[in-house]
């Protein structure tokens, strides 16, 4: 296994146990955590083959999720405050309002 | 003979890079307290931080400590601190534990059996730096410049969005 | 144009008394206006038919063709509208408009109060229209049209008064009566398309005297079209509606269910002779449903109670002896007994009528009686009209049924000693039913109640007058030689010459018949009431028997309209319609539902399920690749 392979599976590993983790886990804030998890394996793979090219392509991509994840982050947390401010639990079970 | 010490040392400390943010990864998904779950975090990005050090985008790495563990990862923290309930009694596994574990596995093995080939061989040697953040910069700036205008404006929506939101907020608790 | 503007006439008038008189263009205008369009206006077809008589006599009776327009061109076949008038048009026209004029003009009197006056003159005048169209057409189809008019025009005037539900029944009845007379009239046409590609009745008859023989059976074609001409003309055993027909107004009665709507059927039988003459079967068919038609109404007749059903049966009765007639190939004679008929039919009925307007509405021979003093007009023509039933010399109605009885004896085509036996015995029953009528109503102790009594008067000129203008036609019609007329067109049957000498006794036993039918009436019914009441207990069951007219209205009803309305209830509404079609339509809809429902059952609320649904999805993609690609 060279090198390559191996920060694949990492990137893999992370993607994986990140999706797990929003389906497993009932606190809201530790599902938004998996989820900076799943970009940051996504992250990883991307730089992993930036690598092996000679343009700058890879790299600018990279920065772009860097934003787009800073953006994210920034707006899910609110949103997460007014829904725990409104139902007084972080327990996602409480949240089925879409049912039906 | 060094050459090869440190060939083998970078290898090593790459592997162990590696082996910790999936540790941290699991550990995330597995500890019971949020903070707990935050710190784990914390030490997968860091170490992610490195890897990519390792592999030469020393610029990718800064951005990453600054912008994921400097920002996002403060901000989460702060989320966590200010909304310490008493939960300590709620369950911390959701209905689908089962389905989950599962389904992780079989998406693994797809993953795997999908990419479980000899890879492209590279065209530059891992850890060789073929450009720095001038190079970057400039290319960023001259070939990519719609991108870079299109992240500001994604920046200032966020702004718009977050005020927004605390004027939601401002009315719900009002009315 | 001539013969176009003969039919047209009495549809101008409907399209006027129609939209002017009625309440659907506001009742714009008044009686006068309508008695003048509505009588003027036949009275000028009478006059046009008259010049074209003339017209066709100065031509050396060739036939006068009109085509008023072509209806349609389909592929190869070309359906026009046209008109034909040769010597058996002549006298059907004739008597069509004449009488038909006459009975407009007895209208005017006898409808004098009703609401409805102008709608019932618009309906006349479109029968009169729908009649035109049927003695004139060229072609079957021309004809079909004027045969489905004055059914519908018969439906409408016998509903006249449809406030009345039975009045509406009784008009339901004989348009659907017609109408399945209609079917078979229908198939012959189509076989004759089929056959010949073209629907013009003179053509029709010419390829069947051709020379080659034509590619359908005569006697196929002459059934079918018999079996519409059943319908129309109310024989066995479509003749049911004829008697409930009376519920309408009695003009209505003389003039389509006497003198014209009614012969069609004849008419129809004689014009396409062509097709007769060639089908044996068919004809013999026709002469004995005549009559057998013509002895079955006759006894139903001999106890009726209603004057006017009396005379209804009466009708069936005597069309049963025209189809005879055309059933042994005399179909001059036929036609001459349609004219005939029309005469004293017509001035029966509107004897009737005045007898019914004189008692203010009383049909019930047992509460009439001694009218004879005080209505003495409307007596004397009908003593006239009874005796030319009766086939009293010389009175219309011997020569032509005589002829009938000659040609049923002697015809060469078909005559035999039973069917004249039959028919001599319905003609002396005819003669003793028409006196019982007679003597019943006008002679004898009165039976009416004083308050009638006190207000019977006699009616007045446009209804007596008219009564005493086809009394005069009864008693001389008999002299105009209607079978030497259309002989040229319609040959009389050749007559096997060993049966000539028994020409005389069998005139000299009709004549004896309805002397005999005449004296047993006056024995019976001249006398005290207690001669009919003991004949009548005597013979209960008899008497009951053709009193409920042999039942065959309740069979028809147990036998074709409970099954037909158990079919319908049960398979057509309850199975077809309730359980198929709406349950087909409610089960998709449910089926909708029920699978809108299912997959509902998805969306749980649950963020955990959904992401799990994603990953699902992921790792399917990725299986899916890893075989495929």
């Amino acid at each position: 296994m060279d090198r390559t392979q191996l920060l694949i599976g990492v990137a893999v590993a992370l993607f994986s146990l990140g999706l797990v983790g929003v389906i497993v886990r009932r606190n809201v804030l530790v599902m938004l955590m998996c989820m900076e998890l799943m970009l940051n394996g996504v992250n990883l793979s991307l730089v992993t083959f930036a690598q092996q090219t000679a343009t700058t392509v890879g790299a600018v991509l990279v920065f772009l999720v860097f934003v787009v994840a800073t953006v994210e982050i920034a707006l899910a947390i609110p949103i997460v405050l007014l829904l725990v401010r409104d139902k007084r639990t972080l327990d996602l079970g409480a949240y089925n309002e879409l049912k039906g | 003979m060094i050459e090869g010490l440190l060939q083998t040392a970078d290898t090593l400390l790459l592997l162990l890079c590696a082996v910790g943010a999936v540790t941290g990864a699991v550990l995330m998904v597995v500890l019971r307290q949020p903070m707990r779950v935050a710190i784990a975090l914390i030490t997968t990005m860091m170490l992610l931080g490195a890897i990519y050090g390792l592999l030469g985008v020393h610029f990718i790495a800064a951005f990453q400590v600054l912008i994921y563990v400097g920002a996002v990862m403060v901000f989460m923290v702060y989320t966590i601190m200010l909304l310490e309930m008493r939960e300590a009694t709620s369950r911390r596994f959701s209905k689908l534990l089962i389905p989950g574990v599962a389904g992780l596995l079989v998406l693994l093995g797809a993953i795997v059996a999908s990419v479980w080939r000899p890879l492209p061989s590279p065209v530059g040697e891992l850890g060789q730096i073929s450009y720095g953040i001038a190079g970057f910069s400039v290319s960023f700036l001259n070939d990519y410049w719609l991108l870079f205008e299109l992240t500001s404006v994604l920046l200032v929506a966020a702004v718009v969005a977050a005020l927004a939101v605390i004027g939601i907020g401002r009315r719900a608790s009002r009315g | 144009m001539m013969l176009t503007t003969i039919a047209l006439l009495p549809l101008l008038g409907f399209v006027l008394n129609g939209v002017l008189a009625t309440r659907l263009g506001g009742n714009l205008v008044g009686k006068p206006f309508v008695t003048v369009v509505g009588c003027g206006l036949p009275v000028v077809s009478f006059v046009l038919v008259v010049v074209a008589c003339f017209t066709l006599q100065a031509g050396g009776y060739a036939p006068l063709v009109e085509t008023a327009y072509r209806w349609a061109q389909i592929g190869e076949g070309r359906f026009e509208v046209g008109f034909y008038f040769d010597r058996l048009t002549a006298v059907m026209a004739l008597v069509v408009t004449g009488v038909g004029s006459v009975i407009h003009v007895y209208s005017v009197g006898y409808m004098k109060d009703d609401p409805g006056y102008g709608r019932f003159f618009a309906y006349l005048n479109l029968f009169l229209f729908f009649m035109l169209l049927l003695v004139l057409g060229r072609s079957l189809l021309v004809l079909f049209v004027g045969w489905e008019g004055v059914g519908l025009a018969s439906y409408l005037l016998i509903g006249f008064w449809f406030d009345d539900l039975a009045n509406a029944r009784a008009g339901k009845k004989a348009f659907i009566t017609n109408r399945i007379g209609d079917a078979g009239f229908l198939f012959g046409m189509f076989l004759l398309y089929q056959a010949f590609g073209t629907l013009d009745m003179d053509r029709i008859n010419a390829a069947f005297g051709g020379a080659t023989l034509p590619a359908v059976s005569a006697s196929l074609v002459g059934l079918l079209l018999f079996i519409g001409a059943t319908g129309k003309s109310a024989q066995i055993p479509l003749h049911v509606w004829l008697p409930d027909a009376m519920a309408g107004p009695t003009p209505v009665s003389a003039l389509i269910h006497a003198a014209t709507m009614v012969t069609a059927g004849v008419y129809l039988v004689a014009r396409m002779s062509g097709v007769y003459l060639h089908a044996p079967e068919a004809s013999q068919v026709i002469a004995v449903v005549g009559v057998t038609t013509a002895f079955f109404a006759a006894t139903i007749a001999l106890v009726q109670t209603d004057i006017k059903k009396v005379l209804a049966y009466s009708t069936i009765s005597q069309l049963g002896f025209m189809f005879l007639a055309l059933g042994v190939g005399a179909y001059g004679v036929a036609i001459f007994h349609v004219v005939t008929h029309a005469f004293f039919k017509a001035c029966l009925f509107l004897g009737a009528g005045s007898v019914i307007h004189a008692l203010g509405g009383e049909q019930d021979v047992r509460k009439m009686g001694g009218l004879a003093r005080r209505i003495p007009l409307t007596f004397w023509t009908f003593a006239i009209a009874t005796a030319a039933i009766a086939g009293i010399p010389p009175l219309a109605g011997f020569f032509s049924k005589d002829e009938i009885l000659w040609y049923a004896f002697a015809s060469a085509r078909g005559g035999s000693p039973l069917l004249w036996g039959v028919a001599a015995a319905t003609a002396l029953m005819t003669a003793f039913y028409m006196f019982r009528l007679l003597w019943l109503t006008f002679l004898g102790r009165s039976r009416m109640s004083a308050e009638v009594e006190h207000h019977v008067h006699e009616s007045p000129w446009s209804m007596t007058g008219v009564l005493a203008l086809l009394a005069l036609l009864s008693a001389i019609g008999g002299f105009i030689a209607v079978p030497h007329f259309l002989e040229p067109q319609l040959a009389l049957p050749a007559v096997d010459e060993t049966l000539h000498h028994f020409e005389t006794p069998l005139l000299v036993v009709s004549v004896v018949l309805a002397l005999a039918g005449l004296a047993a009436a006056a024995f019976l019914f001249g006398g005290p009431p207690e001669r009919a009441e003991r004949l009548r207990a005597r013979f209960a069951g008899v008497h009951r028997w053709l009193s409920g007219k042999y039942f065959i209205d309740e069979l028809y009803e147990r036998v074709i309209g409970r099954p037909l309305v158990w079919i319908s209830d049960r398979i057509f509404l309850r199975l077809g319609d309730r359980a198929l079609l709406d349950g087909t339509l409610n089960g998709m809809a449910a089926l909708g539902r029920g699978t809108g429902r299912l997959l509902g059952r998805v969306q749980t609320g649950s963020l955990h399920l959904y992401a799990w649904l994603v990953l699902v999805g992921i790792a399917g993609a990725l299986i899916w690749s890893l075989r495929h690609v």
